[in-house]
């Protein structure tokens, strides 16, 4: 399989001041699934931006299907068409990423954007929503839909364009059970069904499920590592230094013991 | 779950190729306009930075700045001719280079909002319609003069020499204003100013507004900036009646957005045991030395005052 996105010695800064991403080099191959998981703070959303053409590197360079993804070639229109039907995003804050009147104007406003057909359009706009479970609130308007039906909208709404890259941004930040498994589900059905699946998360759980090949970010902003998920997992040393499990003291009867703490590495749950 | 994706999902998109077209995607000039204004908000407040350095100003103490701004706001107001005013702006300008602040960046925040506050709005009152004189400019000449109830439009509508001392002074007045708010707000942390205000017995509740309106003003900016890009990610064309629409939409849901996020820290205060009044640690002692400084800036004031 050929890489469908690379980056290349990536950096970016915050007016010029606050660093973000330092040195960022990974790819993935189409179909995979990817993960990169790190602290707060860490650049993870930073790099989804950069993934997402939505911001230019400060320094470096990012490939999709080996063609240079840049300010330059973005203002191409064949090329910004060719890159944005290929690439969704779906943001952390699902209401940010709501503009629309409507439910449904917001599952059509992709396809429209990629000059499919009106017919077409609707007919991916109502398949996604019963594949969502959001049927029935097509004329629903954002602010009326609950976290969970956000979620799903803002998911559709990236779907209805069928883009053969997803990028998700701490998809199950803040969800309850329920919709956090139907996302994961989701999620597996989607990358069985061939799209490529770019994953940002602190989530240990999340990643143990979903498997895939994960880039740790330092809080240096740096990749610490790059492997498996079950060699990250395994790898405690690093999971410390990055800061996705602490040193945890707590005691048992009048003794007090200390021990390194994940709720998922060491509780599985 | 399998059964339930569409097919449309299961087939590989290739409508489009990589190919470029030549044409040009432009964002229209309302939608880059958000994202810039956005940013301008960010970088004006990110001032933590400059107000850190070992500048002159820096080191003042705040209330010596605050009254000082206030001093030389007034005296900025009360001049009526352009000598003073520039000599004003030669003052702010070398109190700028002593603070050692980025000049070129301080100066073309300044023009920017001088030119749109000061001297547009300003430019119609050189034309003798609105400001009499000897019109030096003429643009359009009529048949006749007319008269209409309390209006007199002359035979040649022109710019006047007055008119351009008008603009001139007005424009130099909202620079001066401006840049001698952004030394204080650059050299100075945010919530020493607040600390100096409250020592200066200003009243609570304007207090909490500003700090409130400080803080969320950040908050404000990258949900603008979010929005964008959550537009951008998606879009490949749109007109500028599109983006009036979008926008008319994102501001209403700005507004909802803003008075959830007010209760929500109205309540996190009320939580933590405020009761209306402001408490802050005890300010600093003044020095020797912000005394001198503050006495020499207040005599240089007073001969700005008298000249």
């Amino acid at each position: 399989m050929e890489d469908i996105i690379k980056v290349e010695r990536v950096s970016y800064s915050y007016y010029n001041k606050i660093p973000a991403l330092v040195d960022v080099s990974l790819s993935v191959k189409e179909g995979d699934r990817f993960a990169v998981i790190g602290a707060n703070g860490s650049g993870k959303s930073t790099l989804l931006h950069i993934l997402s053409g939505l911001k230019p590197p400060s320094s470096g360079k990012m490939f999709f299907r080996d063609h240079e993804v840049s300010e330059k070639s973005l203002k191409d229109k064949g090329f910004l068409r060719f890159f944005r039907e290929g690439v969704g995003y779906i943001f952390q804050d699902s209401d940010v990423q709501l503009f629309c009147p409507t439910v449904l104007d917001e599952l059509l406003f992709g396809p429209m954007q990629l000059g499919i057909e009106e017919k077409e359009a609707l007919e991916r706009a109502f398949a996604v929503m019963k594949m969502l479970n959001i049927e029935g609130l097509e004329d629903r308007p954002s602010y009326m839909l609950s976290g969970g039906e956000k979620k799903r909208v803002a998911i559709g709404s990236v779907l209805t364009m069928n883009p053969q890259v997803l990028l998700l941004d701490e998809p199950t930040n803040g969800l309850d059970p329920k919709t956090e498994s139907f996302l994961t589900e989701l999620i597996f059905e989607l990358n069985g069904a061939g799209k490529t699946i770019f994953i940002s998360t602190h989530d240990l759980t999340l990643v143990d499920e979903f498997q895939p090949t994960v880039a740790v970010l330092s809080e240096e902003h740096r990749i610490e590592k790059i492997g498996a998920a079950e060699e990250i997992i395994k790898d405690e040393d690093l999971l410390l230094k990055v800061n996705l499990i602490h040193e945890h003291m707590h005691y048992h009867g009048q003794k007090i013991h200390t021990h390194r703490h994940s709720h998922y590495v060491y509780h599985k749950h | 779950m399998k059964s339930e994706i569409p097919f449309f999902l299961l087939t590989k998109p290739h409508q489009y190729s990589a190919k470029t077209t030549g044409a040009v995607s432009r964002a229209p000039a309302l939608d880059r306009g958000i994202d810039h204004l956005a940013r301008l908000i960010k970088t004006t407040y990110v001032q933590w930075e400059t107000a850190r350095k070992e500048g002159f100003f820096q080191k003042l103490d705040a209330r010596v700045k605050v009254l000082f701004l206030l001093f030389f706001i007034i005296i900025v107001s009360m001049k009526r001719s352009l000598l003073p005013e520039v000599t004003i702006g030669v003052f702010v300008f070398a109190l700028a280079a002593l603070s050692r602040l980025n000049l070129i960046a301080f100066y073309k925040r300044v023009m920017f909002f001088g030119f749109v506050f000061g001297f547009l709005i300003a430019l119609p009152s050189s034309l003798n319609v609105i400001t009499g004189g000897d019109v030096v400019i003429p643009i359009v000449h009529l048949p006749k003069p007319y008269h209409f109830w309390v209006y007199h439009i002359p035979e040649t509508i022109g710019i006047t020499r007055q008119g351009i001392e008008v603009v001139a002074m007005l424009t130099l007045r909202v620079i001066n204003s401006l840049s001698l708010s952004l030394l204080v707000i650059y050299t100075t942390p945010f919530p020493e100013i607040i600390k100096a205000l409250k020592s200066l017995k200003v009243p609570d509740p304007f207090l909490m507004i500003v700090t409130l309106a400080y803080k969320y003003i950040f908050v404000f900016a990258r949900t603008i900036e979010d929005v964008y890009l959550a537009k951008k990610s998606k879009t490949i064309e749109v007109n500028a009646a599109e983006t009036r629409n979008w926008i008319a939409g994102r501001m209403a849901f700005l507004l909802r957005k803003t008075r959830v996020r007010c209760e929500d820290v109205f309540n996190a205060m009320l939580a933590r045991g405020f009761s209306g009044n402001v408490s802050l640690y005890p300010y600093r002692k003044t020095t020797k030395k912000d005394l001198f400084i503050g006495s020499f800036l207040f005599f240089i004031g007073f001969l700005f005052l008298l000249f």
